[in-house]
């Protein structure tokens, strides 16, 4: 690797000055000309749909602007105009990697809003498959992110232990997509029977798996000259472009929304946040195969703490009665009916809660004008500022390394357009 | 007492000192907000970000139009911030009316870039100074801004700024394979002009 290759890393996001200066570095006094290039939006390597227009010197990226919207579905208008608990259906929608992240950070929202009590086996329940969710979009992320950099075998790899927890989930959900399990108030339905042992025999397996990535790409030498030094972001840079989650620790942003502000009973739970101070690809990558340890750490916890117990807030105004009340009691008749003709009504308000998803920070606004549909959603996800981070890891690399950066972010286009 | 040495939170503290700026200070479900000037947010943002609030996690807006009792002006943009050393939340409102801007925090906080476009986008609220305001997320051809709540819904007719008309029937009918061109496209026609699919009425309906 040419120095001169390493000094352009990392460089200002501030792209003119910082432009000039590199051209300079590298022709001194000739007259190069600069070509624009367009990447995506239907690329193999962009994660989606994500397009960017780039101006290149040669092979070195001195310009680059992400252009977005290519999956926008106007999910916040549509979301307005749906009643509290059908929004659900709409949220796991948007992050498809991580979907129950998104329904969890939506029914903390709405809870909050109608002050409700979630049992403690719901609470556990959630934060159970929210972690298996982590965990198999992280895979995603791994085996794709290699994948863009032209390791095929890993992704077979990753999807291979991704596929067992889409099982679980399957079974508990009876999706392998877009799962809408949770409610607010509590959840859809309890757990199936056979759960445990699958839960329980893939906390035995994945280990002996992280192990495997390990040696086969996260320890393996071509892949590690690939990435070392890659893309680095500092600190200050993750902080003005808003970056969070897994790729701002790796950039030593210690936050994690799960320790910062605990919900759903994480504070009971034992883990440690990996956080790095290198802020290259490869610490990206490690930090979320970590991550993975830690999230199993946190399903062996949430499995063990599980005891029987009801799954739902017993309050009528929000959650519908049980099936066998409704033969017996007419005021069970009279609230299902309420509820699934026209649903509750929040008092007026405004309500944040931020919340720890795959990506970073995910949180959604709600505000309520005491109607049985939410007055405005805005949610606040992760990859859209996360793409915002693209630019200034590329810019001074050469384009190859700009794949490299977006398979890193791992942001999710879905996530991104909303 | 000198807030600034008592155990305050940092929010607590930054929402009392920002009333120097005509901040009024407000709390609703356990959340910290300041509504202040427009002119005085990038003053505002800047002494927040000095006193610690490092991240800039959203800019957003409200329209309130539809909402009962409201008074005021229409819009209302938030702009939420983080600090991660105090683990506290501080919003800052700025109520805007339809025809006003607001100073842009871009030049000053890189992160407010997308954040802020997609407000133009979706609201139509004008961020000055902004070095790069374009539409974010909806089609260059796509008028109006769809999160205002006078914007209508799907299943209505639409006409696109370059003429193109959209009508539901037309566009039901195209995805149903009843009729060539999925999207209700016309061939140019502007509404209630003859194109080579019919006459498109002006109530929307195809004579």
């Amino acid at each position: 690797m040419s120095p001169q290759r390493k000094n352009g890393r990392g460089a200002q996001h501030d792209a003119g000055p910082r432009a000039a200066v590199l051209h300079e570095e590298r022709h001194g006094a000739f007259e190069t000309k600069l070509m624009r290039i367009n990447v995506g939006p239907v690329h193999p390597a962009t994660h989606g749909v994500l397009r960017l227009v780039i101006d290149l010197d040669g092979e070195q990226i001195v310009n680059l602007s992400p252009r977005i919207g290519y999956l926008h579905t106007g999910f916040e208008k549509t979301m307005e105009n749906r009643t509290w608990q059908q929004v659900v259906t709409y949220t796991n929608r948007m992050d498809y990697a991580h979907s129950l992240g998104h329904d969890l950070a939506y029914v903390l929202a709405a809870e909050k809003l109608v002050d409700a009590r979630v049992p403690e086996r719901a609470q556990r329940i959630r934060v159970l498959l929210t972690e298996l969710n982590r965990i198999a979009s992280h895979l995603i992320g791994l085996g794709t992110g290699l994948l863009d950099m032209g390791a095929l075998t890993p992704f077979f790899y990753t999807m291979r232990e991704r596929e067992r927890v889409l099982d679980i989930l399957e079974l508990v959900t009876g999706v392998r997509m877009n799962y809408g399990y949770f409610r607010v108030g509590g959840l859809y339905q309890d757990l199936p029977e056979g759960f445990e042992e699958l839960v329980k025999s893939f906390i035995d397996d994945f280990p002996a798996a992280l192990d495997q990535y390990m040696k086969l790409f996260l320890k393996n030498d071509i892949w590690v000259n690939r990435t070392k030094g890659v893309g680095v972001i500092s600190r200050q840079t993750a902080l003005d472009v808003g970056l969070t989650g897994p790729s701002a620790r790796a950039s030593g942003v210690n936050l994690d929304f799960r320790k910062a502000a605990p919900y759903s009973g994480y504070e009971d739970y034992d883990f440690d946040v990996p956080v790095s101070e290198e802020g290259d690809a490869y610490q990206r990558f490690v930090v979320r195969a970590t991550e993975m340890e830690q999230s199993l750490r946190i399903v062996q916890q949430a499995l063990y703490k599980l005891e029987p117990g009801p799954i739902k807030d017993p309050d009528r105004r929000i959650s519908l009665p049980p099936r066998e009340e409704l033969e017996t009691s007419m005021e069970a008749v009279i609230f299902h009916f309420k509820l699934v003709t026209e649903g509750f009504h929040p008092p007026k308000g405004e309500v944040y809660v931020p919340t720890e998803s795959a990506r970073g920070e995910l949180g959604y606004y709600l505000v309520s004008d005491g109607g049985s549909m939410p007055y405005r959603v805005k949610v606040r996800t992760p990859s859209l500022a996360n793409v915002q981070a693209i630019a200034p890891a590329s810019i001074g690399g050469p384009f190859a390394d700009m794949i490299v950066n977006i398979a890193t972010m791992d942001p999710v286009m879905g996530d991104v357009d909303k | 007492m000198d807030p600034f040495v008592s155990g305050q939170r940092l929010a607590d503290r930054m929402a009392d000192a920002l009333a120097e700026l005509g901040g009024e200070r407000s709390e609703r479900f356990d959340q910290t907000y300041v509504t202040l000037a427009g002119e005085r947010i990038q003053e505002a943002v800047r002494r927040c970000r000095d006193a610690g609030f490092e991240q800039l996690s959203d800019v957003m807006a409200i329209d309130w139009l539809e909402y009962p009792g409201h008074q005021g002006p229409r819009f209302t943009v938030v702009y939420n911030l983080y600090s991660l050393s105090d683990a506290s939340r501080l919003m800052l409102r700025v109520n805007v009316d339809l025809d006003e801007s607001v100073p842009s925090i871009t030049p000053q906080w890189p992160a407010a870039g997308f954040f802020e476009r997609e407000v133009y986008d979706l609201f139509g609220i004008e961020f000055r100074g902004h070095p790069d305001l374009r539409k974010l997320v909806t089609p260059d051809d796509l008028e109006g801004h769809p999160l205002r709540k006078d914007f209508p819904l799907g299943e209505t007719p639409t006409l696109f700024g370059d003429g193109r008309f959209l009508d539901p029937a037309t566009f039901r009918a195209g995805l149903m394979g009843r009729d060539p061109g999925r999207t209700g496209w016309t061939g140019g026609a502007r509404k209630g002009v003859r194109s080579e699919q019919g006459r498109v009425d002006d109530d929307g309906s195809e004579a």
